[in-house]
């Protein structure tokens, strides 16, 4: 008897704090920002900089944040459902594959709007934004091929996906236009965690003779600036600047700023000027950069340097367009 | 490529890589061979491995010792098969699913604690990493001795362990008796063989070798850890057990073989055939499937792998 009292007691008691819960939403009308990562948030690159401009967003619009990291592609969906029931007013996927699911679970919760980070899906209430990546991508390209002796680069991508194949293809035209017959050995490694991987990968196109490693494969990409650095070779970083990780080595990182992507859909939200399409911001935004050279910076002739700020200059003004390729050339 | 001795050199970096690939796999192969042979499945390899390689880390970080590293990369892993072996051995709990569960335990704990002591930085933090030993003479040896015979200590330690896992295995008594213990437990308890007893001393040697094949990962390829480092090494490791058929040099040339195959698409993928990429991702797999088709019906599985023993069951 008394087991049974307590069970029915119990059951009203959740009933009535669930009845709560829902409320909760309601009443207070602070924004709720949400974001859901495919790797861990503390990668040092990709996901660590999608990371910064989640805090940035609660620190400077005072937004409610929260996030799921190392989100596998088969729970994308689930990952979106979970917040969109939770009441969150935006709902961000950082990375291309967070397109399409997005678009699904959109069509369950019209009143809640996704934001894909680098993916080509949209609807009603669904936004793609995009950086253009492959405009730091060329620098890197000329960076390395002005900085390469042996007239071979190599580069690492993670899984050949057409925002990681744009920025590959970016830095193979960029090496081209400073030395025609360069050759860029380019490797996609199928994944972008596995570090051991990613350095192997770039041992094989050291082993061939490239002196300058780039990469765009989020954490397995560190493999490639460690079996640089482990060679006395340079490197270019990725996502955010990776100095730290290898100050000798590294000559500078192609900067997303994820924060200034993530702030300004953000804002389109909150103001109602966010529209379900396709979203490209770019160096003239402040949504692309690249790094200081730090320690490296007198390693680097003037005349290279001067050419990157020019050619800079050239593409925020928009005199030099930057082709997107997104299949894999030879 | 017409020279010589640029395929020459393209065959011995092959090879040289192929090594690095194989050394993780390897090692965790041996202790998990040890423990099939005496009727242990321990599904968890991935979880020790893991479980080492951050043990492994965590330890030179905070004492910039390699020594240091190394004992705890054997404690870490040695933690999670003990987990394994008690819990299968004392409560008789179906080893596969202990296995499958201490892999998620492993991956968990491993990050958490690793965010709980360095918090949710941006930066990477590094440890010392071995050097590679150069031995005398030997590496003198044009293009073949620079391939062998100068190479970090893990390589070395992963030869002399296959070698003396062999005479263990196979040229003493005990390694019979764990045979036996592996094929038939109670007839091998009847004759007085101490059954738990030997199965905790196989735990132990897979703990410490699983582990080290982690502490390879962190101490000599990377110098640092991530979340998930392993990134399914240990179920590869699973795989060139069955290819090696528990034999110590079979798991060395099964993880020879996926790490040549591994290091092999990288090359190819730079050859700019324009073939899609995913086809050069899957060839260590299909490398792997096909060597398992041509040992179709050779099984040599220990009769009792997988099934706990019970002094007083029939």
């Amino acid at each position: 008897m008394v087991n049974k009292l307590l069970v029915i007691f119990l059951v009203v008691a959740f009933l009535f704090t669930a009845c709560a819960k829902k409320k909760a939403p309601a009443g207070d009308n602070v924004f709720k920002v949400a974001m859901l990562t495919s790797g861990p948030v503390n990668d040092g690159g990709w996901n660590a900089a999608a990371y910064q401009g989640l805090l940035d967003i609660g620190e400077k619009l005072g937004f409610e944040t929260s996030y799921t990291e190392n989100v596998a592609v088969a729970d994308i969906e689930a990952g979106y459902i979970d917040y969109a029931s939770q009441g969150y007013d935006l709902i961000i996927g950082h990375g291309f594959e967070f397109g399409d699911p997005a678009v699904r679970v959109g069509e369950r919760y019209p009143d809640t709007k996704f934001v894909a980070i680098e993916s080509n899906a949209h609807s009603d209430n669904v936004a793609s934004y995009r950086m253009a990546c492959k405009e730091a991508g060329y620098l890197m390209g000329v960076l390395a091929a002005e900085m390469s002796t042996t007239g071979k680069l190599g580069i690492i991508g993670g899984v050949e996906q057409p925002s990681i194949v744009q920025v590959l293809e970016a830095y193979k035209i960029g090496a081209k236009s400073v030395n025609p017959d360069i050759i860029v050995y380019d490797v996609y490694v199928g994944t972008f965690t596995d570090v051991a991987k990613g350095k192997e990968a770039t041992m094989a196109m050291i082993d061939k003779g490239a002196d300058v490693l780039s990469h765009c494969a989020n954490q397995a990409g560190t493999g490639a600036i460690k079996a640089a650095e482990e060679k006395g070779l340079f490197a270019t970083g990725d996502s955010y600047d990776q100095n730290f990780l290898a100050p000798n080595t590294i000559l500078s990182s192609t900067i997303y700023n994820v924060p200034a992507l993530v702030l300004a859909a953000a804002t389109h939200v909150k103001n109602g000027t966010f529209k379900g399409e396709i979203i490209e911001l770019g160096t003239s935004d402040g949504c692309i950069d690249i790094a200081p050279y730090h320690e490296l910076d007198t390693k680097i002739p003037e005349e290279v340097k001067t050419k990157i700020e020019n050619l800079k200059k050239q593409i925020i003004d928009g005199s030099l367009v930057v082709p997107s390729v997104e299949t894999r050339t030879i | 490529m017409a020279e010589a001795g640029t395929v020459l050199y393209y065959i011995v970096t092959l090879f040289a890589a192929s090594i690095r690939m194989a050394v993780p796999l390897t090692l965790a192969g041996l202790g998990e061979s040890f423990s099939e042979r005496s009727g242990v499945l321990n599904i968890g390899l991935e979880g020790i491995m893991l479980s080492g390689a951050f043990f492994s880390f965590m330890a030179a970080y905070i004492t910039q010792s390699i020594i240091v590293g190394v004992i705890f990369g054997c404690f870490g892993g040695l933690l999670i098969s003990m987990i394994h072996a008690y819990m299968s051995f004392k409560c008789y709990v179906d080893q596969v699913i202990v296995g499958i569960a201490l892999n998620f335990f492993s991956l968990g704990l491993t990050s958490f604690l690793f965010m709980a002591y360095f918090g949710r930085t941006t930066t990477v933090p590094q440890c010392p990493v071995v050097k590679p030993i150069r031995i005398p003479l030997l590496s003198d040896i044009p293009i073949v001795g620079d391939v062998l015979f100068n190479q970090d200590i893990f390589v070395y330690f992963m030869i002399f362990a296959c070698f003396v896992s062999y005479i263990i295995l196979y040229k003493t008594v005990w390694g019979t008796n764990i045979d036996a213990i592996g094929e038939h437990p109670k007839a091998a308890d009847t004759v007085g063989l101490n059954v738990k007893k030997t199965r905790y001393i196989t735990a132990i040697i897979n703990g410490c070798l699983g582990g080290l094949g982690g502490a390879y990962l962190t101490l000599a390829l990377l110098g640092f850890f991530m979340e998930n480092i392993t990134s399914g090494k240990g179920f590869i490791a699973l795989v060139v057990v069955i290819l090696g058929r528990r034999h110590p040099f079979g798991v060395l040339f099964a993880a020879l073989l996926v790490g040549a195959a591994e290091a092999l698409q990288y090359r190819l993928q730079t050859l700019g055939s324009g073939l899609p990429s995913q086809v050069f991702i899957m060839l260590p797999y299909v490398v792997t499937v096909i060597v398992l088709l041509f040992s179709i019906g050779k099984s040599n599985d220990p009769a009792a792998l997988g099934i706990s023993y019970k002094r007083s069951s029939r």
